[in-house]
């Protein structure tokens, strides 16, 4: 008797046991050298393998209207199905998409965009200038809500004298506009369709085949895609994959061809037989972001003295293991437009510095304040512990409180906030980086920055056509921000991905991942 | 007892408007609103503006709340503000999957823990007892989200293995189903296993004190008669308590167990809806949890009466 419950207890364990061997076996071969699973494990997939990449989405897309919704999670899908008048290559110059030239007048107050013609909608219909009009009017109207609309508030009336010409009235001239009709939410939509977040229907390379909310989007090859040659795959399969730990473990078993990663698991991975790690300096940056408007932070003595008492060499090491650059207002990933750092005094770490500047401030004995960042990010959290160290040197006591993401949104609209860790985006023209953040009515200037000098050389920038006399202006603003600190840049970091070594032409870059995965396909 | 389970089920009423209302407003004052967290970084205030007007979101809280309850009433959940998807449709599908991984979790950490459990209590205090309840205390002490992850990074670094990636439930086919949820099955049974074993060991220890048991050895029945036909189903009751508010918590989804491997679950769908602020998707949600644990709570009642037959209602 007492036998039968050992062996019936022994049973039931060896059922559970054998069920996650078992279910091993039969999707790969035994493997006799734990050192090189990957490559074993893909061997038997390899002769009868669609040509359709499968990558990891670290979160479910919240909607696929371009002109809404902004999130990461829906701009790789939607960047993928539709197309703008304009792309940005690797090197962040402006290229032609939709749009196959364009022209600014004399005066610079009319930009004409000539259409390339023949572009076919997904539905069937050819892509005319009115769906080009009609797009831009639907950013620009407040009922949309848009978060790219005020990157064409230049904007005055839309022409369309023919078929494949648009002609831009702006009221002043506007040197940021053509790069930014480059950006995935600038997408050039279909008039007829009228809910775009259930039916979408784009001029992009490939197209909406299925999508399960929770497990998959899954996108088919256009096949009247207006570039020869492009998409190389036939299609994407985006499945949803939320756990850092998960996206590792499939990639590393030959279940999912791209994933993006952080740097640790990029380290981890970069050994990985059948694997490669791809890396590509991002447009992001960190900051920390100063209330100038609050004491004693509106003392900009005080501010520098915090820009000198922060040791960025140190971020860059800690928080993103030396995979990141450091930064100016503009991130290096736009090439020119940065100035090279090593040109700001208040970049060399130096307390005594800092120490003395904290005492002119008459705030010898250092403060109290709070520095607030999002939970959600572990940079971000990492950041502001090595901030609040840095800071404890002189004096200066933070408190940091990590806030839920939709609470840290809350108090980054707020302008209330003290000192706050984040994150920005530089975008896709300098203008974005300088004025939109920092300008007097900047729509993202939360610091209560304000600086009449400051807001004339901005706006004198985005007037120039001339690239060399606008990086001049550009380069002084750039001075003159980090002078006034009302942020401090911080790090640039490197974006990773591993890629399976079944995956032929995929080269991230700071173009985005549309551009990499349109050249892609399965070897 | 059909009046019982209908005096029961009148119950839900009053439980499911007071959640209704709790819900609301918990959610409506918590700071943050769905259009700031969709714009995040990039928003302008009258971006924001027109995007909660356009979801509604800029009338009293009193019409948003009666709006909404009113549409409860005629069976409406309403729809996702980001996606736009109907709600009930999606909370029974994501129900479908999580109540599959519950029923596999259930059945793998019970048919280990309910054994051990009795092994425990009638060899008390020997080595297997101990073992028993060592692997117990572990079982509650290591987190799942760590069991989970070794097993997932394990098995990828080991064996080149990893689930599935294209979900199936266990009707469509049953192997692929299996593959996909016996590793956070596993994970969840391991938490699960360890309150049963320690319940099913204290219950039986003190069922095997009582008298009847006595009389039961007394009347010279084998050891083993007298556990199975005489123990077992007397200890059963604060073991079927404990097992039904464990189905009952599962079936509101494992929220850490789904999100580590990407179950399409409820705990997932409605996590997200936190986090997005999707109020519909939260409120929808959590009344058809909270209606699920008031029915899995009435069904143990009703099995109490069919374990203990003096038990009537």
């Amino acid at each position: 008797m007492k036998k039968n419950w050992v062996s019936a207890f022994l049973l039931t364990l060896s059922v559970a046991l054998t069920a996650c061997g078992g279910g091993g076996q039969s999707t790969t071969q035994p493997t006799d050298k734990p050192a090189e699973p990957a490559k074993e494990a893909a061997a038997p997939a390899a002769p009868a393998r669609e040509n359709v990449l499968i990558v990891a989405a670290d979160q479910d897309p919240v909607g696929l209207d371009p002109h809404k919704i902004p999130a990461a999670s829906s701009a790789r899908i939607y960047g993928l199905i539709y197309d703008g008048l304009t792309k940005m290559d690797p090197e962040f110059n402006v290229i032609p998409n939709l749009a196959t030239k364009w022209e600014f007048s004399e005066d610079g107050k009319t930009l004409t965009f000539h259409l390339q013609p023949g572009v076919k909608f997904h539905n069937g219909r050819e892509m005319t200038s009115e769906d080009v009009k009609y797009s831009f009017e639907r950013i620009l109207n407040p009922d949309t809500g848009s978060t790219v609309k005020s990157f064409f508030a230049s904007i005055e009336a839309i022409e369309t004298p023919d078929a494949n010409t648009v002609v831009f009235k702006l009221t002043n001239p506007d040197s940021a506009i053509v790069a930014n009709t480059s950006s995935a939410q600038v997408a050039i939509v279909p008039k007829e369709v009228a809910d775009l977040n259930t039916e979408a229907v784009g001029t992009g390379p490939f197209m909406m085949e299925k999508m399960e909310s929770g497990q998959y989007v899954q996108l088919k090859k256009n096949p009247n895609y207006f570039k020869d040659g492009l998409p190389k795959a036939d299609g994407i399969k985006f499945t949803i994959m939320k756990d850092e730990a998960q996206r590792t473990a499939a990639i590393r078993s030959g279940k999912i061809d791209i994933a993006s990663v952080n740097a640790d698991t990029a380290m981890l991975l970069e050994k990985t037989p059948a694997l490669k790690i791809e890396s590509y300096q991002s447009a992001e940056y960190g900051y920390l972001g100063i209330n100038t408007a609050k004491k004693p932070f509106d003392n900009p003595k005080v501010r520098q003295a915090i820009s000198y008492a922060v040791n960025r060499d140190e971020i860059v090491q800690t928080v993103w293991k030396g995979q990141a650059e450091l930064t100016g207002p503009i991130s290096p990933a736009q090439k020119s437009w940065a100035v090279d750092t090593s040109s700001f005094a208040s970049y060399k770490h130096d307390v005594a510095k800092a120490k003395e500047l904290l005492k002119e401030a008459g705030l010898a004995d250092g403060f109290k304040t709070t520095l607030y960042t999002a939970s959600t990010y572990p940079d971000m959290i990492e950041s502001a512990q090595v901030i609040q160290q840095q800071l404890k040197a002189i004096g200066i006591d933070a408190q940091i409180n990590q806030l839920e993401w939709a609470a840290y949104i809350e108090m980054w609209k707020s302008k209330d906030t003290d000192l706050l860790v984040g994150r920005n985006t530089s975008g896709t023209d300098p203008d974005r980086s300088m004025r939109f953040f920092f300008s007097t009515t900047g729509s993202a200037n939360v610091w209560n920055y304000s600086n009449p000098a400051y807001d004339e050389i901005v706006q004198k920038a985005l007037e120039t056509t001339d690239p060399a006399g606008r990086k001049e202006l550009y380069n002084q603003a750039q001075q003159m921000l980090v002078e006034d600190a009302p942020n401090l840049f911080l790090a640039s970091p490197k974006n990773f991905y591993a890629v399976s070594e079944q995956v032929d032409g995929f080269v991230p870059t700071a173009a985005g991942e549309a551009f990499a995965i349109v050249r892609a396909s399965i070897k | 007892m059909g009046r019982y389970i209908l005096k029961r089920l009148m119950t839900l009423i009053p439980i499911i408007i007071g959640i209704s209302i709790l819900v609301f407003m918990i959610l409506h004052l918590v700071p943050g609103d769905p259009a700031s967290i969709m714009l995040g970084t990039n928003a302008t205030p009258e971006a924001i503006e027109a995007l909660n007007r356009s979801m509604g979101l800029d009338r009293p809280l009193i019409v948003q709340y009666l709006t909404w309850a009113s549409g409860l009433v005629q069976g409406d959940f309403g729809v996702s503000i980001h996606s736009g998807e109907p709600i009930l449709p999606a909370i029974w599908n994501r129900f479908l999957v999580t109540f599959q991984l519950t029923i596999l979790a259930a059945l793998i950490g019970w048919s280990i823990a309910i054994p051990v459990g009795i092994l425990s209590a009638v060899k008390a205090h020997s080595a297997v007892d101990v073992a028993g309840r060592v692997v117990a205390m572990l079982g509650i002490s290591v987190p799942n989200f760590a069991i989970g992850t070794l097993m997932l990074l394990g098995l990828s670094l080991y064996f080149g293995w990893y689930p599935p990636i294209d979900y199936v439930h266990f009707w469509q086919d049953p192997v692929e189903a299996f593959k996909i949820f016996i590793l956070p099955s596993i994970t969840m049974g391991i938490v699960l296993a360890a309150g049963i074993m320690r319940m099913t060991r204290s219950a039986f220890l003190e069922t095997l004190d009582k008298e009847f048991i006595r009389t039961a050895r007394a009347k010279g029945n084998g050891e083993w008669t007298v556990i199975i036909g005489h123990a077992l189903r007397n200890s059963t009751i604060p073991v079927v308590t404990i097992a039904g508010m464990q189905i009952g918590y599962l079936l509101g989804g494992a929220v850490i167990v789904e999100q580590l491997f990407s179950v399409p679950g409820l705990g997932q769908y409605i996590l997200d809806g936190i986090h997005q602020r999707d109020y519909p998707i939260v409120q929808g949600g959590v009344l058809f949890i909270a209606l699920i644990f008031v029915l899995v709570n009435l069904f143990v009642d009703v099995i109490y009466t069919w374990i203990d037959p003096r038990i009537k209602y």
